[in-house]
């Protein structure tokens, strides 16, 4: 069994799957969760508990993530972030050129690739606000699941603030002028794709692939297609991206070592 | 003799001839072990979050320094936040000097520029001609440290930014400093030669964090040139002094500052560029035109605060590395 990790802001993705690339198991944690029940530090990094975790018969563990640059996962193949994801839209859907827009708990990230390699990218740098956690914050002010604000992206409410923590207090006046619940979850969704635009504009392929946690739900999906007028696709597994790209790299070392 | 605080690269021949010690704040700033505290008290005298950290970190040295017989500030051709700098520390009680490098580089609006400088410091150009001559050597040793880090390859991009980057003030003691050259250019002839993998260009003002060199050289990649840096110590080894800070590219117009950049870029064989971008500043603007006009693959960098690399500009510069290789 390969195990691939991706240790992100918010939650932990961990995918176990066959030599062949074929999945067997996936598990997601809260970051916090995790950390505290199955992780240990010591002189050498993180050290994972697998046996705690119930996973057994692992040749070959591959991390990535937000947390490697604080942590190394001990014994674990580390790959540098951006590559774990193009390698796991490549590996979900055999794409080889694209733009990647990865939205995740604390990042954005923009790449653009070219016969299956990384030619640029973007991320966000010192400001969070386009990011899952923008989508937490606002969500709970709506009172909504993750879920109901991801179905909605219908005449989406105008949001300036690019702040998430004033766009709270933006949206709250928006809610009191009386605005549907919808279209003020449009609204929020909408202020993310307003706010990576410009990341996106300078990488743009004719193929855009849509994956992170964000991706869940079709809202993101429709309000990036409307704004770049290209079709977005979100793979199979679009959160679960990076642990799957960890699995790939791992193949394809093992493929190189025969 | 005194000593002169300076905001930046300023004509420090001029300095020298009048017989004082300029010692330039950012370096004072940067260098102490613990340079996040002068932000601190910036903040806490009123200084805004959102404002640039060096000027934060300048206006605190030179209030703490408390000998500074006065500050010789920048006004065109760097930052206008050195405007309010000159007037809080006008209000701390420190002197304040003016000195603009002109935006289209004209000749005689720049010489009577050093000339007010010379007259505000007490001096005349035989003087400065004399110290200008004496300078001649160290910074033609320089340019010898330069190419000895991306011709033969013995040199650390760190060292290539830290002896560069001192010559703004020489350290405030030139004799000294030249000895300290020396001593980088006798050991570094034997040593062996570097074989990084990818070689990299250093855009933009000199960074706020204290080990982005070392992290790139853990990585097998090596700056090979210091865009600013390399300005500071003045490589055109121009006869005339007017004409030594004409060619100076710095505070001129970006366009001019590009030309430059390409011709090195070129030179040096180089993979890709970081252009650092200070958190707040006007330069962030030109990044676009330096991404439009370059052809090479570039990573903007962004600093905020003074300290060690953070985990996402790590990231960042892991991801951009993997791409190049």
């Amino acid at each position: 069994m390969i195990c691939g990790i991706d240790l992100g802001s918010r939650s932990v993705k961990l995918v176990l799957a066959d030599s062949d690339g074929s999945i067997k198991e996936k598990h997601i944690f809260s970051t916090v969760d995790f950390y505290r029940e199955y992780g240990r530090v010591d002189e050498e990094g993180l050290r994972i508990d697998f046996a705690k975790l119930g996973i057994e018969g692992i040749e070959a563990v591959a991390s990535t993530g937000y947390g490697r640059n604080t942590l190394d996962v001990v014994g674990s193949m580390v790959i540098p972030e951006l590559k774990a994801h193009v390698l796991g839209v490549v590996e979900q859907t055999g794409l080889t050129d694209f733009t990647l827009i990865d939205l995740g708990g604390q990042d954005s990230k923009v790449i653009k690739v070219r016969k299956g390699r990384m030619v640029d990218f973007a991320t966000n740098d010192k400001c969070a606000a386009s990011t899952g956690r923008y989508l937490e914050n606002m969500a709970a002010v709506l009172n909504i699941s993750m879920e109901e604000l991801s179905k909605h992206s219908k005449d989406p409410v105008e949001l300036n603030s690019t702040c998430a923590i004033f766009g709270e207090s933006e949206l709250i006046g928006r809610i009191v002028e009386g605005h549907s619940t919808a279209v003020l979850a449009a609204g929020v969704n909408a202020s993310i794709v307003k706010r990576i635009k410009p990341m996106v504009r300078p990488l743009l392929s004719d193929t855009l692939v849509l994956t992170g946690g964000v991706a869940l739900g079709e809202a993101m999906k429709v309000l990036l297609q409307e704004a770049f007028g290209r079709d977005v696709i979100v793979p199979c597994e679009p959160q679960l991206n990076g642990a799957i790209g960890c699995i790939r790299a791992v193949r394809m070392k093992q493929e190189k070592g025969k | 003799m005194g000593r002169i605080g300076i905001t930046t690269t300023v004509p420090s021949e001029v300095i020298f001839a009048a017989g004082h010690t300029p010692v330039d704040l950012n370096n004072i700033f940067i260098g102490d072990e613990q340079p996040m505290r002068f932000l601190e008290q910036a903040e806490e005298v009123g200084y805004p979050r959102n404002i640039c950290g060096w000027i934060k970190g300048l206006y605190s040295v030179a209030v703490e320094a408390g000998d500074l017989d006065a500050v010789v500030a920048v006004t065109q051709g760097d930052c206008s936040n050195t405007h309010a700098l000159m007037e809080t520390l006008e209000l701390a009680g420190i002197k304040t000097i003016p000195f603009a490098y002109p935006f289209d580089r004209d000749y005689d609006l720049l010489k009577m520029q050093i000339e007010k400088l010379m007259a505000a410091l007490g001096t005349n150009w035989d003087e400065v001609k004399r110290v200008q001559e004496r300078m001649r050597p160290i910074r033609r040793k320089l340019a010898e440290i330069d190419r000895m880090t991306w011709q033969d390859n013995v040199i650390s991009g760190w060292n290539n930014h830290l002896y560069q980057v001192c010559s703004s003030d020489f350290n405030g003691d030139m004799d000294a400093f030249e000895a300290w050259v020396d001593e980088l250019i006798e050991k570094s002839a034997d040593a062996p030669e570097r074989t990084d993998s990818i070689r990299l260009a250093y855009i933009g003002v000199p960074p706020i964090y204290t080990d982005l060199y070392s992290y790139l050289e853990k990585r097998g990649a090596r700056v090979v040139f210091n865009e600013v840096q390399r300005q500071f110590a003045m490589p055109s080894d121009a006869e005339d002094l007017v004409e030594q800070y004409r060619a100076y590219t710095y505070p001129y117009r970006v366009f001019d500052r590009l030309d430059d950049i390409k011709a090195e870029l070129e030179r040096r064989n180089i993979d890709g560029v970081i252009h650092y971008v200070q958190s707040f500043c006007y330069r962030q603007i030109e990044d676009m035109i330096f991404r439009e006009k370059l052809d090479l693959p570039i990573l903007t960098v962004e600093g905020d605060k003074p300290g060690k690399l953070d985990a996402r500009t790590k990231l960042r510069l892991d991801s951009f590395l993997e791409m190049l290789e």
